[in-house]
């Protein structure tokens, strides 16, 4: 019991002495922060891990202290920066890249293209047949994020708006990368995954007309994107500074349009 | 009811246990089946050319002359496609600009897929991602990369009230009369030229790191942070497990307060995986506080809790059958208690105490539930011993939820996938079989 | 406890041990007793820990929002703003899959549990043993990987066909067990031997037909059914009922080893059949065992969190109609690891305290089935050495 008791004091210890960068929150700016990461450490030899539990985990390791750098695909909350300040931490917003939510649907779907308000229908459980919205006959799967999905924040925002709720038939996935594949194995299901994780298993619908692009991204006219950002707490210095510089280099810049992103 | 009828009845009653039996074992060999074969394709299969240059490049490792030589022999083949390509691209500069324009949307893709197959053109050093300066690496997945590249999966959107079928164009088709045309067939005739598929052992997949996100490289700081969690949790689990057991067995009176610490034993072996993991985040982490965050210590010492029960009881099952007159001899030889316990009681008893200590081990090292707020990360690199205290690290139950559910290429990287539930399904196994085995050999000795 | 104590030295003159070194030695071993004690306490004061840390975050919850909502409500907008967080849905969903595991799990592992006991020779049972343990041992996260990757997309694509087969190899014999015992049941009135053959007969061939047309209506139901999500409570089902198998059958196998030999000898004697002897006089007798093998089996499945995080298809609604298992369900386990990560503790927020709500939940009912499937095991050990 006694070596129990050091054993956890030592803990406590020598984690205040860690070094390296920790990376917790979103799956969406998971892929840049891998790779972000996988880059860091090559070039500098600094040990980076990432997380990805969600962006609002992210903001609660960040208040914690429990990791450096929290990488979010939404604002930070006015509660969460209240809370972050009682504990004497100023968090810090720093944009790695801009991204698009795609509206997905599967290959074999015909569905021209939906409007906003029809987006928010299916969501909302008003629409519950391809059928009403120039489609074939199929029930829609429709399937969401989870809450701590910043993604899902975004989409609520842009699409569906905070008085009504996301029906509770909606599947919830846990990341983009989830939400791409159920969309990609279930020919009636519809689904919102950041601009990034699109490929050729899914489909993008235009949303009021406009397909998602980096041109139509970047000039405003497709409106469900949103900034991706590396928060940090007070103005980073060493090696985390290093690190954030990443998204504005030019190797950085090519990374995050390798990736599917669009750097700012 | 007649005898026939008996008869029948007890026949099918028959059956219907041996199906069950039967039923038990098919789903073993159902789930396990498609595991094992797949999973041993992330260790053998028909590497190409682009897994060669990356084990030299990323790891050093192979024949670095001989490498050359291959890299001579494919660009003879590979020069003549990039050759047509920037025919092609000449060829566009002095076309009808319209007609240019139509061709240039249709030639993106047929770049971008040919790069996909054999990697960046010579001399091409731009992409940063590893997964862009590579070519395909295993030969599987170079074959439907081809056909991406050959032709055009297309959906057939006309009639708007039915699910759309998928059909194929050749993209040559659309090339018709261009100097790309022959560049297809060309591919397609040569691709194995291209490529030099060739039988390939990659046991590095067991010892090496993960480049790009578990797109190429290893699964070895998975295998590592497994083991470092499970083996933590045994150090404080197993010696705390035999001392309890200890006092089961030989001290303990029947009574209230014994059966009311047995009863505390079997609940908690019945709490449910995801409860130790909130009790370790609120526990360990946020009040404890033995690390800032996730780490190795916290999630071991979790997952200790969670496998202690089952360590007790096994150690009490095997210091129960060691036979009472060894206990009785040195009893009355004038040995004391603890004295007999120390050394001929727990002497006995330690190959079935070591069984269940070596099937707590298989337990604790397929977790997740319980590592998932306490140890686990998605990436990282693999950590030294000496920051098992307050460092997280990757561990492959939870990697395979990561990168199955999670990854951003799921469906591009199922051999990784398939190899870490390999792993780690093996690692579980053949700790269960050593102590299947090592029962066995106990019942013989007991037996005489 | 004198018999630790060292007799020789005690008893012989010529080593007094002086009363101080006598008493230091007892002092010792009281201490040493102590320490023992105080480590076998460790387990209950981990579980006590359990229940109070858990309970300590569940309670704040409880308090802001009482108990209606959360056993009430099937709204569950956790990152709403106010939020909601009625959990019906998700109870739901998790006695619906719990449910489903337990109906395929145990009348399978009933069965296994027989024929691993009384039919299999010893030799077959040697190596039937270790299969059913290896299932027990493999992670659950590779059985969700299996449900997720492998069994789900099958569904989709194929689910109807598949449920069709299953269903003809499964109801097809027991369907003609039933033509069989039926018409032997129904003609047994009939004294003459010859009429009873033929009425016998005739009933046989009309009930064949019979079962023909069931089965092959209902094949052809299930062989049309299009299956539109394979992430469902019917695939968790499945893969939860192999993952509780174990359990039940080496649970159940032991309580009807501890039936003696004689209740089965004594029913042979009197002209049973074995199938008659287990059905009549074993299962009966080790009744109250097979009950604590079930329950712990379904503690199994109620637990597990990986393969409902996985391939449940997490969608906290209660399915339409009710008894749909092949629509997507949420369960308290991966509703836990799913929303954990929004869980702000920093502004003690009802969203993070409702998880640790639904893992007391979880925590209080495995304790009130482990005490439950422990007074059945303590009450069944006291009848079979009573008698």
């Amino acid at each position: 019991m006694l070596a129990l008791a050091a054993l956890m004091l030592m803990g406590t210890e020598v984690s205040a002495a860690g070094n390296g960068i920790v990376i917790d929150g979103s799956t969406t700016v998971g892929p840049i922060a891998k790779s972000f990461a996988a880059y860091f450490t090559k070039r500098y030899g600094v040990p980076v891990t990432v997380s990805e539990s969600g962006s609002g985990n992210g903001a609660k390791s960040l208040i914690n202290g429990a990791c450096d750098i929290a990488a979010m695909s939404r604002d930070m909350k006015t509660q969460e920066i209240a809370a972050a300040r009682k504990k004497g931490i100023q968090p810090v917003a720093h944009v790695a890249a801009l991204d698009g939510i795609a509206i997905v649907v599967h290959p074999s779907n015909p569905v021209r293209g939906l409007t906003k308000a029809q987006i928010a229908g299916i969501y909302q459980g008003r629409y519950t047949n391809w059928r009403e919205v120039g489609g074939p006959n199929s029930r829609i799967v429709v399937i969401q994020r989870e809450s701590n999905s910043g993604t899902q924040e975004s989409f609520k925002t842009l699409v569906t708006g905070k008085a009504v709720p996301i029906m509770p038939r909606a599947e919830s996935q846990a990341s983009n990368g989830a939400v791409k594949s159920r969309v990609s194995t279930t020919p009636s299901a519809i689904g919102f995954i950041g601009m990034g994780f699109l490929d050729s298993s899914v489909r993008a619908v235009p949303v009021d007309g406009v397909k998602p692009s980096v041109a139509s991204i970047r000039s405003g006219t497709y409106k469900l994107s949103r900034k991706l950002y590396f928060y940090t707490s007070g103005q980073p210095t060493g090696s985390i500074k290093q690190f954030l510089a990443l998204p504005s280099t030019a190797d950085g810049r090519r990374i995050i349009s390798e990736l599917g992103f669009i750097s700012q | 009811m007649n005898l026939g009828t008996r008869k029948i009845l007890d026949r099918s009653f028959t059956a219907l246990g041996i199906g069950s039996i039967v039923v038990m074992a098919l789903a073993l060999l159902i789930v396990i089946t498609p595991i094992i074969y797949n999973g041993l394709g992330a260790v053998f299969f028909k590497g190409t050319i682009e897994h060669r240059k990356l084990l030299y490049n990323e790891f050093h490792r192979g024949d670095g002359a001989e490498l050359e030589r291959e890299i001579a022999e494919v660009a003879v083949y590979r020069d003549q496609a990039y050759r047509m390509l920037a025919d092609f691209e000449l060829e566009l500069e002095g076309m009808d600009p319209e007609k240019a324009r139509e061709y240039r949307m249709q030639y993106g893709p047929v770049k971008t897929a040919l790069q996909t197959l054999l990697g960046p053109p010579p001399g091409d050093d731009s992409a940063i991602l590893t997964r862009f300066r590579y070519g395909q690496t295993r030969w599987e997945k170079a074959e439907e990369k081809l056909h991406a590249l050959l032709y055009e999966s297309k959906w057939d959107y006309s009639d708007p009230d039915v699910m759309a079928k998928e059909y194929f164009v050749r993209r040559a088709e659309s090339f018709e009369g261009t100097k790309l045309a022959p560049m297809f067939g060309f591919v397609e005739k040569n691709a194995e030229k291209m490529l030099l598929p060739r039988f390939t052992l990659y046991w590095g997949f067991l010892t090496d790191s993960s480049i790009d996100a578990h797109i190429f490289g290893g699964i070895w700081p998975e295998i590592q942070g497994t083991f470092f969690l499970a083996i933590g949790a045994m150090l404080f689990a197993f010696p705390l497990g035999v001392v309890a057991a200890i006092y089961f067995t030989e001290y303990a009176k029947d009574g209230v307060f014994t059966s009311m610490l047995r009863s505390a034993n079997s609940t908690l072996a019945g709490v449910p995986s995801i409860v130790f993991g909130l009790f370790g985040l609120a526990f360990f982490i946020n009040t404890l506080n033995v690390s800032e965050s996730k780490s190795v210590l916290a999630g071991a010492l979790t997952l200790a809790i969670m496998i202690l029960p089952t360590i007790i009881r096994a150690a009490e099952e095997a210091i129960l059958a060691v036979p009472k007159t060894y206990k009785e001899a040195s009893l009355g030889l004038g040995s004391t208690k603890w004295n007999t316990i120390v050394t001929v009681i727990l002497p006995a008893a330690l190959p079935g105490i070591i069984t269940g200590g070596v099937i707590s081990l298989g337990r604790a090292a397929g977790e997740t539930a319980p590592i998932i707020f306490t140890a686990a990360v998605s990436v990282g690199s693999a950590i030294g011993i000496a920051d098992v205290l307050s460092s997280p690290t990757p561990a492959l139950s939870w990697n395979i939820y990561n990168l199955a559910s999670e990854h951003e290429a799921a469906a591009e990287i199922r051999h990784v996938q398939y190899g870490m539930v390999l792993a780690l399904v093996s690692i579980v196994l053949l700790l269960n079989l050593s102590a299947v085995l090592l029962r066995a050999r106990i019942s013989k000795k007991l037996k005489g | 406890m004198s018999g630790d104590v060292n007799r020789d030295s005690n008893r012989s003159g010529a080593f007094v041990v002086s009363e101080g070194r006598r008493k230091m030695q007892k002092a010792a071993r009281t201490a040493g007793e102590s320490i023992l004690l105080l480590i076998a306490s460790f387990v209950a004061i981990v579980v006590l820990f359990i229940f109070y840390f858990v309970a300590v975050d569940a309670v704040p919850y409880f308090q802001q929002r009482g108990f209606a909502e959360f056993f009430t409500s099937s709204n569950w907008y956790p990152a709403g703003d106010p939020g909601e967080f009625g959990a019906l849905a998700i109870i739901y969903g998790t006695g619906m899959v719990t449910l489903g595991s337990a109906l395929l799990a145990v009348p399978m592992g009933i069965a296994a549990a027989v024929c691993l006991s009384d039919i299999l020779p010893f030799s077959v049972r040697q190596y039937a043993k270790p299969v059913i343990e290896m299932l027990a041992a493999i992670p659950s996260v590779a059985f969700g990987f299996f449900a997720l990757v492998i069994l789900a997309p099958l569904l989709q694509t194929s689910g109807g066909p598949m449920l069709m087969w299953v269903w003809w190899i499964l109801a097809g014999p027991f369907l003609l067990l039933a033509v069989i015992v039926g018409s032997d049941l129904l003609t047994a009135g009939i004294e003459e031997p010859v009429r009873r053959k033929r009425y016998a007969t005739m009933l046989q061939v009309l009930f064949t037909l019979l079962a023909f047309l069931v089965l092959y209506v209902v094949g052809s139901q299930l062989n049309g059914m299009q299956i539109l999500t394979g992430t469902n409570a019917l695939n968790v089902s499945i893969i939860l009922s192999f993952m509780a198998l174990p359990t039940i059958v080496s649970v159940a196998e032991d309580s009807l080893q501890s039936v003696g030999r004689e209740l089965r000898e004594g029913s042979y004697a009197l002209g049973a059949t074995r199938a008659e002897t287990l059905v009549k006089t074993v299962l009966p007798a080790a009744s109250s065992g097979i009950l604590a093998a079930v329950i712990l089996g379904i503690m199994r499945s109620l637990g597990e969190t990986m393969v409902v995080w996985m391939a449940s298809g997490n969608s906290s609604h209660i399915p339409d109609p009710w008894y749909n298992y092949l629509e997507a369900v949420r369960t308290l386990t991966a509703t836990i690891a799913g929303d954990m990560g929004e869980a702000d503790q920093v502004t003690g927020s009802a969203r993070y305290h409702v998880l640790f709500a639904m893992g007391l939940l979880l925590l209080v009912i495995s304790f009130i089935s482990n005490l439950i499937s422990e007074r059945i095991v303590v009450r069944q050990r006291k009848i079979l050495s009573g008698q």
